[in-house]
């Protein structure tokens, strides 16, 4: 009641405007299409409570941190509260383990050198396939995505140089592409320097780096689609951790269950068009670099 | 597993930071008067055991008594039973127990400025110092020793930076005139927070830690800083949780810590010194026992 008595009044104050506005807007003709889109301008009140506490609030930190954080699930609900993606919900709790995709980040006394660090623990993550390692260097420590055969108590390198001569790579260490061989198999692939990898993060998964070509570089990604990045950008060298990861054998239903992972629909449905197998062609290669004579291609 | 990540390396890196080289096992004039049977109390053994029946046992009116309460108790009830010894030993009485002074040293040690700040638990601090527990030519040797380096880990890791107004603060908790000015033997008892939990490697390193601070701010009083001691300060500090204690001395024979050579202090730590295995209450036969006591 009172609810429907302040809309009314804001009501009359929205349409109270367009008698101005045919004031000045008297020369003009467009007249006749002010007074309609004046009641449109009304909006009521928003009655029900806000959606937004069950979205990713909970990462909202701005000091980096080892410690374990609390995670809120999502159930595969979007911000108005319906589901968007099927088939997530429920699963064994976890905590959040930050982990630190730049690579390349200095502390902030000791900019511009290359640093090594030390592996204190590689260790399980329940937020993704791959294994992750706690590294120390200097005075801070940070959680990254483990390689293949890391293990406590390795010395690990990262560097922004990129010399005349191809560095001979140890595996988990941390180069621009322009400074490695061709044919080495690089991880956690930056597409633009220093933003952090975005690609090839998955467990035993690799991508090769092809060749070098003036300014840039061309990397194979796991799903054999080639990507043109800077030499700058950093990568890792070597094979993301937990290589038996696709070969492992979930058992039964209830292992999916505490994975997160709702089944599925059981109704069958004739499968269309997209089921089959198809042999293609390799899509043309994605390139990254903004060059203005790229983009005309 | 857990909390591993909070001040990795512990005692070593405590004994980077105070510039000391670490010895296993206590000093021998300190462990070989215990067996002198002068030295020892009347009913030694019956009087200890009642001391831990009435910490672990009697001192409550619930069943068990917590854990804070009980370390507390018995290490209040084997002081008074060290103290009984008074008529024969009269050293004893130029001591006083002060608890909960604060202390504050801070030190320069290469580019940066460290500090100890804090209240600490218990304090037994005496008239006279105590006497050196090395002499001359062990110092000089430790100039010898080289310390750890925890390469590609600073030493500074996992230490709180916080903004410094007022530089070389050195309070030793006592004002100037105070009858008992020596720091004679420190007590750590656990934290009763259990987020701050320490695990026995950081608990040995705050017992350094502390140990160096009451012996720097003595120092920096009689001889000012970045000098090397002709009488060096020694320090003392036990530590339990109740069942478990940890004994240290410490002696500080150089306040110049900005370099990592030259002389060295010294660290004699005797770790995981059980007083007796476990207390157990079994209520079906109505009796609580003891077992094992271990002399000492």
């Amino acid at each position: 009641m009172a609810l429907k008595c302040l809309t009314r009044t804001l009501r009359s104050l929205t349409l109270s405007q367009p008698a101005l506005l045919s004031s000045q807007a008297a020369a003009q003709p467009k007249l006749g299409a002010q007074v309609p889109s004046a009641i449109s301008l009304y909006r009521g009140f928003l009655t029900t409570a806000s959606l937004e506490q069950n979205r990713t609030l909970w990462k909202n930190m701005d000091k980096y941190t080892i410690k374990p954080m609390g995670m809120k699930k999502t159930g595969g609900r979007d911000h108005t509260g319906k589901i968007r993606t099927r088939g997530i919900g429920g699963g064994h709790k976890q905590k959040y383990r930050w982990v630190d995709f730049q690579r390349l980040r200095y502390e902030p006394s000791k900019e511009g050198r290359p640093f090594e660090e030390k592996v204190v623990e590689v260790r399980y993550d329940p937020c993704r396939s791959a294994d992750i390692a706690l590294v120390a260097g200097g005075n801070r420590k940070r959680w990254i995505i483990a390689t293949e055969n890391m293990q406590a108590g390795d010395i690990i390198k990262t560097s922004a140089v990129i010399g005349r001569m191809a560095v001979s790579a140890n595996e988990g260490d941390a180069y621009p592409l322009g400074a490695l061989p061709v044919g080495t198999l690089v991880n956690n692939l930056e597409i633009q320097p220093g933003k952090g990898s975005e690609y090839i993060r998955a467990a035993g998964t690799s991508g090769v780096l092809l060749r070098k070509v003036n300014g840039t570089a061309i990397v194979q990604l796991p799903s054999k689609q080639q990507v043109q990045v800077l030499e700058t950008c950093i990568v890792t060298v070597g094979r993301v951790s937990n290589i038996d990861h696709n070969k492992r054998i979930i058992g039964k239903a209830g292992r999916n269950r505490w994975l997160g992972i709702r089944p599925s629909s059981g109704l069958w449905k004739r499968k269309g068009g997209w089921a089959g197998r198809k042999i293609k062609p390799l899509p043309p290669m994605k390139s990254y670099i903004n060059l203005p004579s790229i983009s005309a291609n | 597993m857990g909390f591993i990540h909070r001040y990795m390396q512990g005692v070593r890196q405590a004994l980077w930071l105070t510039k000391s080289s670490l010895i296993h096992g206590l000093p021998s004039h300190i462990t070989s008067p215990a067996a002198v049977p002068e030295n020892q109390l009347l009913n030694q053994d019956e009087r200890v055991q009642n001391a831990i029946k009435h910490a672990r046992f009697w001192d409550t009116t619930e069943p068990r008594p917590k854990k804070e309460k009980y370390s507390n108790t018995l290490l209040h009830n084997l002081l008074h039973l060290c103290a009984t010894l008074q008529p024969t030993h009269p050293a004893i009485g130029r001591r006083i127990l002060a608890e909960n002074y604060s202390l504050a040293a801070s030190w320069k040690r290469g580019d940066d400025l460290f500090q100890v700040r804090g209240q600490n638990g218990l304090l037994h601090c005496s008239m006279d110092p105590l006497p050196r527990v090395c002499g001359e030519t062990e110092v000089l040797e430790t100039s010898d020793q080289i310390l750890e380096s925890f390469y590609p880990v600073s030493p500074t890791i996992d230490l709180q930076q916080v903004n410094v107004y007022k530089e070389e603060i050195n309070c030793s908790g006592f004002r100037e005139g105070y009858p008992y000015p020596h720091a004679h033997t420190l007590y750590f008892l656990e934290t009763p927070d259990s987020n701050s939990k320490l695990r026995p490697e950081q608990f040995r390193a705050k017992m350094i830690m502390f140990t160096f601070g009451n012996a720097l701010a003595r120092a920096h009083k009689l001889y000012g800083t970045q000098s090397v001691l002709e009488h060096p300060i020694t320090v003392q500090a036990v530590g339990t949780n109740g069942r478990i204690f940890q004994f240290l001395v410490f002696q500080l024979n150089t306040t110049d810590l900005s370099e990592d050579d030259g002389i060295k202090n010294q660290v004699w730590l005797e770790e995981d010194v059980e007083l007796y295995d476990f207390a157990k209450v079994r209520p079906l036969i109505k009796r609580k026992e003891v077992k094992h006591l271990e002399m000492f």
